[in-house]
């Protein structure tokens, strides 16, 4: 596959909360070509994005949709739960980015290694459903966690499914960087020490300069740009105008965000290589 | 005057009522892992003129003795995102979570169901639990749950100090549109109830007939006065399953059915779990083992012996206990007959004053709720029992309440 150049921005209005602004920012931002809208950032959280992820997964079919989660806020269980029933209402357009501002130190590699530990209890061919034989699941396929981190201790197994993704896309933030080796994305500013990460998208202003973006995707330096957005409903559719052209190819895409960005779960991050199958004759 | 109005609340966790409701060739069990499911059976309800959707919820995989059952369907995905995603392909229905007070903060709770509120545009509710399952607390780092009385006290806090962090998120605005989501309780100790009294503007119960049902609106809107609340202020909404049929002959065969798609190592997985015990290596046609279970049960032993005994005393085999065990889930009122006779009893409820309105459970998901909403809804509307539409967008209005409650609990 082609390498695919990736658009994303976050939003942190709290305008953002009430339907009357969030449903025309959700057309624009599908309009524009985005692949990731992340809800909230370090700093600037004046919702709960989980939340809004879910209300946004009907509305949107391309738009891949990550939360940020508050290290120090949330617990792993609770982050796992929802995520796995976003990433199915989203048929697999799920991701998080967990910050850690007001955490002690550690406490968001400790989420991320327990809500994982926690889909990894779930196989991703748990699910028989057939009513036939009115075996509903493959119980040797779910199991324990027994995760013991320094802040969170969970034995499980969760009651969610492995999500269709089998991990949500795991994004780390430069502003706010996570001790993770296997992220899925990183955002990073020029000067900033770059997080480790599958793709690498830099932090720029919606008139950033096209030619040398795109010099620098070519050069293997970037895998695409991250905007920061103040006035959503005005900047989105100068993004989509300015870089809409590098994503155009892919306008018809949904679903699967692992498998459109070229994203598998990193072998380090799991002990299976895909998400949940729901079986067809069901 | 108005005839007395039914209320209808829609509880719709997993994939119907009965254990054995996911084989029923009207079930749809992939479904529940699509977005398409949720938006039919919200836009069903909303056609059925239903005050809320609710989903139940544990901490907790279902099973027991950490055997994971094969037969029983448990798709609990959580139920703020399940109804949130509701909340974007409708209008009017009300959206009520169970969430806990033991494994949240009053902050996460706060935001959380805030921004449900406001993205629903003033359409949540939460239902409050404490949390009893004891394989609950190893989820968050526990051995044991708090107990009871204690659980009980702490929620009363969390409720008040989420109240008070709502009345701040309104100030700063957006604003909240109901001030806070409508306060749901299903206790049933008098803990329970002594908690709802004071808390809540809609109660959940059991009650498997219209005794039942009168003896416990009666008691509680007593305690509900006692506490200085409006008695009329408070919805009682006892569960209500049913199965229908053209005549009554044929919703008995219907219902005998679903239980016969049960077979006994549904059964025994069933009563496993319900007694906190694994008992699928015991064979269905010896006796209960009665010791075993006592020994190695996590459930409150002298429940569990008071269920048992009786069977045990009268030579009951193992699977037999579990069939009949099924057959009778959780003391809820299980109506069988045509959609006239089921509009009759629950107009006769409501005026005897059993309830203001119904938790309707379907037996299965979603061709029970289909079956409701096409053959009962409308004998209900036809004799001026249920609303034809909504009054308002929030749920308080559609539930009859002041549109702004004083943010206090």
């Amino acid at each position: 596959m082609t390498r695919p150049f990736i658009l994303s921005a976050s939003i942190a209005e709290a305008a953002f909360a009430v339907p009357e602004s969030a449903a025309p920012i959700l057309r624009a931002a599908e309009a524009a070509g985005l692949d990731l809208l992340v809800m909230g950032r370090s700093g600037a959280r004046p919702f709960d994005a989980q939340v809004l992820l879910a209300w946004a997964a009907p509305l949107t079919s391309r738009l891949g949709l990550v939360a940020t989660v508050p290290a120090s806020n949330a617990h792993p269980f609770h982050v796992a739960r929802a995520l796995s029933a976003i990433d199915f209402l989203s048929a697999g357009r799920t991701g998080w980015s967990v910050v850690s501002e007001g955490a002690p130190q550690g406490m968001g590699e400790d989420m991320v290694g327990a809500a994982r530990a926690l889909w990894d209890g779930w196989g991703s061919d748990t699910l028989i459903l057939d009513k036939a034989s009115g075996r509903y699941l493959d119980a040797s396929k779910v199991s324990v966690s027994n995760y013991e981190g320094a802040f969170f201790k969970v034995v499980g197994p969760v009651n969610a499914m492995r999500p269709p993704l089998g991990h949500p896309l795991l994004v780390v933030d430069g502003d706010a960087p996570l001790a993770v080796a296997d992220a899925d994305i990183a955002l990073f500013a020029d000067g900033q020490a770059v997080p480790s990460a599958s793709k690498r998208l830099l932090k720029v202003a919606p008139d950033a300069d096209l030619a040398e973006t795109v010099a620098r995707f070519e050069a293997g330096e970037i895998d695409g740009l991250h905007f920061t957005l103040t006035e959503a409903l005005s900047q989105l559719p100068l993004i989509g105008a300015r870089f809409g052209a590098l994503v155009s190819a892919r306008s018809a895409e949904s679903g699967d965000l692992r498998a459109r960005l070229g994203l598998p779960i990193p072998s380090t991050a799991s002990n299976q290589p895909g998400g949940a199958v729901i079986p067809e004759n069901a | 005057m108005m005839d007395k109005q039914i209320h209808l609340w829609a509880f719709l966790q997993g994939i119907g009522f009965f254990p054995s409701g996911w084989m029923h060739e009207r079930a749809n069990p992939a479904g529940v892992f699509s977005m398409d499911y949720y938006a039919r059976v919200a836009k069903l309800a909303e056609q059925g003129m239903f005050d809320a959707i609710v989903f139940g919820d544990q901490l907790q995989s279902r099973g027991a003795g950490g055997r994971t059952p094969e037969r029983m369907a448990m798709p609990t995905l959580d139920p703020v995102s399940l109804l949130t995603a509701m909340a974007a392909v409708t209008k009017h229905v009300g959206l009520v979570a169970t969430v806990s007070t033991t494994y949240n903060t009053p902050q996460m709770l706060a935001e959380r169901f805030g921004t449900m509120e406001r993205i629903s545009g003033g359409r949540a509710g939460w239902n409050i639990v404490t949390t009893a399952h004891p394989d609950t607390a190893p989820n968050f780092g526990e051995d044991d749950l708090p107990p009871k009385d204690e659980r009980y006290r702490h929620a009363k806090e969390v409720v008040a100090k989420a109240c008070e962090l709502w009345s701040a998120m309104d100030r700063e605005g957006p604003l909240l549109p109901q001030g806070r989501p409508v306060l749901v309780q299903a206790g049933q100790s008098p803990d329970g109830r002594d908690f709802a009294a004071r808390t809540a503007e809609a109660i959940f119960c059991p009650a498997a007939n219209i005794e039942a049902g009168v003896d416990f609106r009666s008691d509680l809107r007593t305690r509900i006065a006692a506490v200085g609340r409006d008695p009329d202020g408070v919805r009682i909404m006892p569960g209500l399953s049913c199965v229908l049929g053209g005549t009554e002959e044929e919703a008995r065969a219907t219902h005998l059915a679903i239980l016969d798609l049960a077979d006994d190592a549904l059964a025994i997985e069933y009563l496993s779990e319900s007694l906190g015990c694994d008992l699928t290596a015991f064979d269905p046609a010896g006796a209960i083992p009665v010791d075993t279970i006592l020994d190695r049960t996590i459930l409150p032993k002298a429940d569990i012996a008071r269920a048992i005994t009786p069977a045990q005393e009268k030579g009951t085999p193992l699977g037999t206990f579990a069939a009949n065990f099924m057959r009778h889930p959780r003391g809820h009122n299980v109506f069988l007959g045509t959609p006239e006779q089921m509009a009759d009893m629950m107009i006769a409820w409501r005026d005897a004053g059993a309830c203001d309105g119904f938790t309707l459970q379907p037996s299965y998901m979603p061709g029970g709720l289909e079956d409701f909403v096409e053959q009962v809804v409308p004998l209900l509307q036809q004799r001026g029992r249920l609303r034809t539409e909504y009054p308002g967008s929030t749920l308080r209005e559609t539930l009859g309440l002041p549109a702004r409650e004083p943010v206090t609990a």
